[in-house]
């Protein structure tokens, strides 16, 4: 493709992100609803930079707590327990299974952490009006909706754990601060990821010649 | 272009007005997260408690970030690091303690270690096993803070919280008790020995005990205290007694105690020393006041006689033996017995009336009355036997109307007492008398007859031996020969009359065989009768063979 895109907002159109119906802005501002399913029109999603933004923030204030609170606090006979994510990573890799470990650390804290620079990566570039990588910008946008909610099996985790560990007084398990603080993160990424909208990689490209082709 | 005419066609959105705040709502969020985490920390740091360094002779099962601190039962802290002093002589525990304990963290507050103990008294501290060791926490009641402590060695007996009061027993020795023995009141127990220690000068013990309210209101400065503890056997004059205490204060020891009735009803300060007695007896013997003091010198061995032995008169106990030593005197050592005898003993024994009459008279008139006894009615002191088994004396006083005469010198302090010999003194004379008897006895003249009449003996024997038995050896033998001969004649008369050629026989033979042949002859003759029966009458007919 040697051509200069064409995209629906250079020609005057604004596609429905819901039905998918395409329709002419009434302004350029105001785009207006929907005339099939009634959902309000947008060019682009908006304020997605801004957004996507503080909702990354918001994420990463909240992941210093979900990994320095203790996440669970098993109490058996001998004494109570509070354990975070990372010792509970040392705890599994102590006891020689170094592969739940592993799946622990990358899926706990590592993801997260990943989501969290890829999508500050991506709103960088975005904002900067880089044309570079647009389809691996793209591709990794794609990963993360993808990946993003597999964080969140921690948290069924430890409520299942929490649930179901109640074999009071010999041994309970309750859930501490640092789970909500976990979920808050990985519910939080998911939805920045949602914000972002990925048509502004390609927006910075326009008039200009495909760098990556 | 088909493509155009296509986008002509495409419809034109609805306009709605919306109107837009310049800023997106969606910045509430990080503010919210930022709040929350900036809330967190500084709840954080809010909370945080003190932390405080409790010194310990030992680690022995304290871990770092495992064992808790309680009051109560309640956490208040948790020991982060254990680590040796400076010197290397004792352990540093560092604690983080609660926000909430931070107002009981003064001067005087205690710390301890709690183990799982088994003692005789009961068993404390049993959820340790399970939990751990924990480390026990009492507060004090000083305003100062602190925050350096040192641990106790042991549990602290008491709580400060307790309700009730401590005493001081003082006691020649411990005897059987031990820290947690219990005190009992009308053998209800009603508190515990919280510690003991020698006195200074380490002649007794201070025994502190410490009563539980409401029972702490019965002890009155006028309360006996007393040692119930194990078995009370003792073997005196009086016989075996024997006094057991509850089954716990057999094994571990015990106080009781009881106020006599008659004291005042205010309550006891704190901290009120008490004297801690043998026995009950001894404690809840009246006062001794009225106290006369005699010498009672014997002449006879005081042996079995103690200091403590009682005093009799007529059978009933009016003192008890003081001293028993030795006295130069009249150019020998004597025994030389101090006893004491109290009044209101002797007026226990006293009917109504003569009680009436004994009050009346001073001291005086009374140590009159007394000089009369002794002088009129023979009053005297004697050394008695009190039991057989053990051999225990006891001092008597009874009357004696045939003792020498004899009376109290009044001015001397003490007097003497005039005394008998003691049973076992007389028994002894009696023994003596009849060794004496059997002295008299001549028993070398008995000797010199018997030897004579022996002598007698002797001669008329030999005589018997000499003259008389050869006689008798004569005629024995000449009976032997008679004896002989006797035999001889038997057997001639043997050979006459029964050997087989003896001729009496021979002839006893052919006698027989004549017979036969003539039975034979007969039997002949009968057969030829019978054949011919007429020759009876004819005769033998020659014809006929």
């Amino acid at each position: 493709m040697t051509a200069v895109a064409r995209t629906g907002m250079r020609e005057g159109f604004v596609s429905c992100e819901a039905c998918g119906l395409l329709s002419r802005p009434v302004c350029a501002e105001e785009p207006g609803e929907c005339p099939r399913c009634g959902a309000e029109l947008e060019f682009r999603r908006r304020d997605a930079i801004q957004r996507t933004w503080a909702l990354i923030i918001a994420a990463a204030i909240c992941y210093i707590p979900a990994n320095l609170l203790p996440v669970m606090r098993a109490t058996s006979l001998t004494g109570e327990e509070p354990d975070t994510i990372m010792s509970g990573v040392v705890i599994l890799y102590e006891t020689g299974t170094w592969y739940l470990a592993l799946i622990l650390l990358i899926a706990s804290v590592i993801i997260p952490l990943a989501k969290l620079a890829s999508l500050a990566y991506l709103l960088i570039t975005v904002q900067r009006g880089s044309v570079r990588n647009n389809r691996e910008r793209t591709r990794l946008y794609r990963i993360l909706e993808i990946i993003g909610r597999w964080s969140m099996v921690d948290v069924f985790v430890a409520t299942f754990v929490v649930a179901l560990i109640q074999l009071k007084p010999l041994m309970s398990v309750a859930p501490e601060p640092g789970v909500l603080f976990f979920s808050a993160v990985v519910i939080l990424t998911i939805i920045a990821a949602e914000s972002f909208d990925p048509r502004l990689i390609w927006d910075s490209s326009q008039g200009k010649q495909e760098t990556n082709e | 272009m088909t493509e155009n005419a296509d986008l002509a066609n495409v419809p034109e959105a609805m306009h709605v007005p919306k109107k837009r705040s310049r800023v997106p709502v969606v910045w509430i969020v990080p503010i919210v997260a930022a709040l929350v985490g900036v809330g967190i920390v500084v709840q954080k740091y809010l909370n945080e408690g003190p932390t405080i360094r409790i010194t310990f002779l030992s680690a022995e099962g304290i871990e770092a970030e495992k064992t808790l601190i309680k009051f109560k039962d309640v956490e208040i802290g948790k020991v982060m690091h254990v680590n040796l002093t400076d010197n290397h002589t004792k352990i540093l525990v560092t604690a983080k303690m609660e926000k909430s304990a931070e107002g009981m963290l003064d001067n005087d507050a205690r710390f301890w270690l709690v183990k799982p103990q088994v003692s005789l008294s009961g068993v404390s501290g049993l959820s340790t096993i399970l939990s751990g060791n924990q480390i026990g926490f009492e507060p004090g009641t000083s305003k100062e803070k602190r925050r350096d402590f040192v641990a106790l060695e042991a549990p602290p007996p008491i709580m400060r919280d307790r309700p009730g009061r401590e005493f001081v027993l003082r006691a020649d020795t411990l005897g059987s008790l031990g820290l947690g023995s219990p005190v009992y009141y009308r053998r209800l127990d009603v508190g515990d020995v919280i510690a003991f220690n020698l006195a200074k000068d380490g002649r007794s013990m201070d025994i502190r005990i410490f009563v539980n309210a409401p029972h702490d209101k019965f002890v009155t400065p006028d309360t006996r205290f007393w040692e119930a503890s194990g078995i009370d056997a003792s073997l005196g004059a009086d016989g075996l007694s024997l006094r057991t205490a509850s089954v716990t204060a057999l094994i571990s020891g015990g106080i009781s105690f009881e106020t006599p009735s008659s004291g005042p009803a205010a309550e006891a300060a704190p901290n009120t020393a008490f004297t801690l007695f043998k026995d009950r007896t001894t404690a809840l013997a009246p006062p001794q006041k009225d106290i006369r003091r005699f010498v009672l010198r014997f002449r006879e061995s005081v042996r079995g006689l103690s200091v403590g032995a009682p005093v009799q008169f007529l059978g009933m106990t009016i003192g008890e033996v003081t001293d028993v030593g030795l006295e130069y005197k009249g150019e020998a050592f004597r025994p030389r017995v101090e006893i004491a005898t109290y009044s209101y003993r002797f007026m226990e024994h006293l009917d109504k009336k003569a009680l009436a009459m004994q009050k009346a008279q001073t001291l005086g008139e009374r140590m009159d009355v007394l000089g009369r006894l002794v002088v009129d009615k023979g009053l005297r002191a004697q050394l008695r036997t009190g039991s057989l088994v053990s051999g225990q004396l006891f001092v008597a006083v009874d009357y004696f109307p045939d003792a020498p005469k004899a009376k109290i010198d009044m001015t001397q302090d003490p007097p003497e007492f005039p005394v008998v010999q003691g049973d076992l003194a007389d028994l002894e004379e009696k023994v003596k008398n009849i060794v004496a008897k059997i002295d008299t006895v001549p028993v070398e003249e008995i000797g010199k007859e018997l030897k004579k009449t022996l002598e007698t003996l002797n001669r008329t024997l030999a005589r018997v031996e000499g003259e008389t038995l050869p006689e008798a050896k004569k005629t024995l033998e000449d009976l032997r020969r008679a004896v002989t001969a006797a035999e001889r004649v038997l057997a001639s008369t043997d050979n006459t009359l029964l050997g087989p050629d003896a001729p009496a026989q021979q002839e006893l033979r052919d006698a027989l065989k004549e017979i036969a042949r003539a039975a034979r002859g007969i039997g002949v003759l009968a057969d030829y009768l019978e054949r011919n029966p007429e020759t009876l009458l004819r005769g033998k007919n020659k014809e006929n063979p």
